[in-house]
């Protein structure tokens, strides 16, 4: 109790003293308060900087309840409120609606976000309902969707982003408040989801011995989940609403929770909504400090990162060993291919076709058609360098992520889980930011710097603490957090050198030196090879340790070379093509549901899929909106996820 | 010689020791039941001799030779063990599951030579499963998938078979059948088995030798027979029992009785 207690008094001290900068106590406004008959800066205190201090705790624990709720539900300690979508879905709808209905605003923000939340959030939950809300489908639904809307609401963004500003400081999470409104409302919000909690606290107690232990006990499963995910998307979408995106709080609360000894599900949910009501004030009183102190005034939610990643980093190694069970996939048997080397050969003609379009075919000016002959020599070796970039790169992320599934048996896991992603971003975000005008050398130097930075890191605390996969994956969400809040940070400060970083996070391969194609294609052919050596291993690996310990594979050094190959590939990618993740994450499941079940062809297709992905995307960047190009993630994921989306609703049916 | 020796072994847990000072061998050639009562740390002690655990102090030695001397492959190629909990092994089928135990003597690169695809087929046929080869593993029974594991421990090709509570989730038919199976293969070739065992029926039935565990410190070891007087029951489960006889066309079998 004794850390809870500590937080809460810096939490406080930090408040106060933006507070008493801002008015000293003797001049605070006495009770009751009425706006009439004060100055301003005792307004600002009462409705201002009071209210703030309040939202901060209140959205804080409406995020470490949602957050525990999902991770008990889903059975998965990496799950969070923006797992099924919730969250981008409300940022699209505040996006297109900024660009498209600004009048749809005039009512405020909350309408517009809560019915963009819904409207993601439910064919989520639809497709979940079909299958019993069975936990690896919902989840990979939901970060689908989520995932869309992400692409959209980016390319939105960098289309017509001198007028979203405002917006980009709402997807960074700002608790600046005019009155007490926001506070009651989430102070409603907490004690219905509260009081629901502790009805729900009992069945999910029950729902961790298991499937067949909870039906056992007479559960039912299906209206147990729905009510537990909806519970949660309704606490997060109402802080979505309010103060915009507030990442990691719901990720990092849980965690805490459990590594302060919360065993029993009602002290998880009791202890998760305190230290993410904590988490949440400490980030905010920090930023109220400096801003006193006349340094700049930075979004919240960004900085939520900055406190909980090295708070999370410094809690796992003291976290009791905590494996998840496996989490129950809902698609009974896993199909098998009759003939996955017709499969893999359909794969590799479908590139090498897709390849041959691309470089040869295209959208002119006139319209639709091949390549006029005396263009031949000025294009063709641009276009074959930017097919080759995207390719490769789409190999790396897609080989680095089916690696990265079968080490951790985790179907969530993706590279930029790895923060490997992260890390590659702050470092470009430094070249920018460090040279007057940063030439090719120099970003990519940069961006290489931070990608091993990250790997370093991860590796040394991979190798303290045993290695066991879910608690990487947990580091590599905190290195990634970090990194996102820097980044969360630059761009919320009104910085032209902003928008550059925001175009390379959305991917493009038109900036690719032919040497850096090459490059990037020698290394994804010998990832390619790494992979198919190591086949065994990832044959054997998901068994678990215990057999493969058995059967005489060096756990040790196996992981940590996987791992290091993994984040090599995926910083490698991410240095030329930008962090292109959602291949990383789509091209594994897509295998999967082609039936490509084991290793060998299993990461050959993968490895196939992600360069047949990223050459759609890159034709589709460069004539859907002819002459203009759109970035090559945005296409990858328009591409991808509708697709796999079909696929999950179809094996339904079956 | 000794199939495995323990020399004032310790392994603590925080707030418990789990093995504390154990010193005994385990002799080669024969099936070796591990009894006690739970919490004893049988399965712990299975896997300090399988090499999955490490001892805080003590010595574990396999064949003469200490354990932290064999490269991981090596013990592998020697020692098959089989956890209590067997994983799901998704959209694999039967026969490529037993193809993994060749993983110690192929490696991750090594070319599958004729005689890995005939310990395979030999596994497979011993174990009674060539009929289920192209089956999915996660389609098969209970009986059948443990039937299934313990032929990928026989395609190891390991002298020695560790098992812990091999039989726990089967009825009696297929209790008799697993533990027959492993019986007759420690017979007919020549293999050691050490198998952690709930029933001490079966133990009496099928094991020769039995170590017995109370709160990680020995409390008998000796040939089956050792264990079988109400005496020593007593001591080991702390329960009082009866043992009774009764002659059958294999020979005079000793059962015990709760009382």
């Amino acid at each position: 109790m004794r850390p809870i207690l500590a937080a809460a008094l810096l939490a406080l001290a930090l408040w106060a003293f933006a507070a008493l900068t801002a008015l000293p106590f003797a001049a605070w406004p006495a009770l009751p308060w009425r706006a009439e008959g004060m100055e301003t800066g005792q307004i600002l205190l009462a409705f201002g900087l009071m209210p703030r201090g309040a939202v901060a705790l209140l959205a804080g624990a409406c995020l470490g309840l949602a957050g525990a709720l999902m991770q008990a539900v889903l059975r998965n300690p990496l799950a969070d409120p923006t797992t099924l979508g919730t969250a981008s879905g409300a940022q699209l709808a505040l996006v297109a609606a900024t660009i498209f209905a600004p009048g749809w605003l005039a009512g405020g923000a909350l309408p517009v976000a809560l019915a963009g939340a819904a409207a993601v959030t439910l064919p989520v939950l639809a497709l979940g309902a079909r299958r019993g809300f069975a936990p690896v489908t919902v989840t990979i639904a939901g970060m689908l969707a989520g995932m869309l809307c992400s692409a959209v609401a980016t390319a939105l963004t960098l289309a017509q982003g001198h007028y979203l500003l405002s917006l980009v400081i709402w997807n960074g999470g700002s608790l600046t408040q005019q009155d007490w409104s926001g506070a009651a409302h989430l102070a409603l919000a907490l004690a219905a989801g509260l009081a629901l909690a502790a009805l729900l606290a009992r069945p999910l107690m029950v729902l961790s011995l298991g499937t067949e232990g909870a039906r056992g006990l007479g559960l039912g499963l299906a209206p147990l989940r729905m009510g537990t995910l909806l519970l949660a998307v309704c606490l997060s979408a109402l802080v979505s609403a309010e103060v915009g995106l507030v990442g990691f709080v719901g990720l990092a609360a849980p965690a805490i929770a459990r590594s302060l000894g919360a065993r029993t599900m009602r002290q998880r949910l009791l202890l998760a909504p305190l230290a993410g009501a904590l988490l949440l004030s400490l980030a905010d009183g920090a930023l109220l400090a400096i801003a006193a102190m006349e340094g700049p005034s930075l979004p919240t939610g960004a900085l939520t990162g900055l406190i909980g990643g090295p708070l999370l980093l410094w809690l796992l190694p003291r976290m009791t060993t905590h494996v998840p069970q496996r989490a129950e996939a809902g698609d009974g048997l896993a199909r098998r291919a009759r003939r996955p080397a017709r499969v893999l050969a359909v794969l590799a003609a479908l590139v090498l076709a897709l390849s041959a379009l691309t470089l040869f075919g295209g959208r002119g000016p006139e319209g639709w058609g091949w390549i006029a002959p005396e263009l031949r020599e000025t294009f063709l070796p641009l276009r074959a360098t930017a097919i080759l970039a995207a390719l490769s790169a789409g190999a790396l992320l897609a080989g680095s992520g089916a690696l990265l599934q079968r080490l951790t048996a985790n179907p969530m896991a993706a590279p930029e889980v790895l923060g490997v992603t992260g890390g590659a971003a702050l470092g470009y975000a430094a070249a920018v930011f460090l040279f007057p005008a940063p030439g090719p050398l120099e970003l990519a130097l940069c961006t290489a710097a931070g990608g091993a930075l990250a790997l370093a890191a991860l590796s040394a605390h991979a190798l303290r603490a045993d290695l066991a996969p879910a608690r990487l994956l947990l580091a590599g969400l905190a290195i990634g957090a970090l990194a996102s809040a820097v980044l969360g940070a630059i761009m919320a400060s009104d910085d032209r050198r902003a928008w550059v970083i925001l175009g390379w996070l959305a991917g493009s391969a038109t900036n690719v030196t032919p040497a850096g194609a090459a490059a990037l294609a020698a290394l994804a052919l010998a990832l390619l090879a790494a992979l198919l050596a190591a086949a065994r291993w990832l044959e054997i690996l998901p068994l678990g340790p215990a057999t493969a310990r058995a059967l005489g594979l060096p756990m040790a050094q196996a992981r940590l070379a996987l791992i290091l190959l993994a984040g090599l590939a995926t910083g490698a990618a991410t240095l030329l093509v930008g962090p292109v993740s959602f291949v990383g994450l789509m091209a594994p499941q897509i295998a999967r549901s082609l039936g490509l079940t084991r290793a060998l062809p299993f990461v050959a297709g993968t490895w196939l899929i992600g360069a047949l992905l990223m050459v759609l995307a890159a034709f589709g960047a460069r004539t859907a909106t002819f002459p203009y190009d759109l970035p090559l993630g945005l296409v990858a994921t328009l591409v991808g996820a509708p697709w796999l989306f079909l696929t999950l609703m179809k094996r339904t049916a079956a | 010689m000794t199939l495995f020796t323990l020399n004032g072994v310790t392994l603590t847990v925080p707030g418990r020791r789990l093995i504390d000072g154990l010193t005994l061998e385990i002799a080669e050639g024969a099936v070796t039941a591990l009894v006690g009562r739970n919490g004893s740390s049988k399965s712990t002690l299975l896997k300090l001799i399988a090499g999955q655990l490490r001892p805080d102090s003590g010595s574990i030695a396999h064949a003469g030779r200490p354990l932290q001397d064999w490269t991981p492959r090596e013990l592998a190629r020697s020692i098959a063990y089989l956890p209590q909990v067997t994983p799901p092994a998704e959209g694999m089928r039967l026969a490529e599951l037993v193809a993994l135990g060749r993983y110690p003597w192929r490696g991750a690169l090594g070319r599958f030579r004729p005689e890995d695809h005939a310990a395979v087929e030999i596994a497979l046929d011993r174990c009674g499963l060539r009929p289920f080869a192209e089956r999915l593993v996660d389609t098969l029974s209970g009986g059948e998938r443990q039937r299934g594991w313990i032929a990928m421990m026989l395609a190891q090709g390991a002298r020695t078979l560790l098992l812990d509570e091999p039989t726990s989730a089967l009825d009696v038919a297929h209790q008799v059948e697993v533990l027959g199976l492993v019986q007759q293969m420690c017979r007919q070739t020549g293999l050691s088995a050490v198998i952690v065992l709930h029933d001490v029926n079966m133990a009496a039935r099928f094991c020769d030798r039995v170590v017995a565990l109370d709160n990680g410190r020995l409390v008998l070891q000796g040939p089956m027979a050792a264990l079988m007087t109400p005496e020593a029951l007593a001591r080991v489960y702390g329960l009082p029992m009866q043992v009774a006889a009764q002659g059958g066309k294999a020979g005079t079998r000793l059962y015990a009785l709760p009382e």
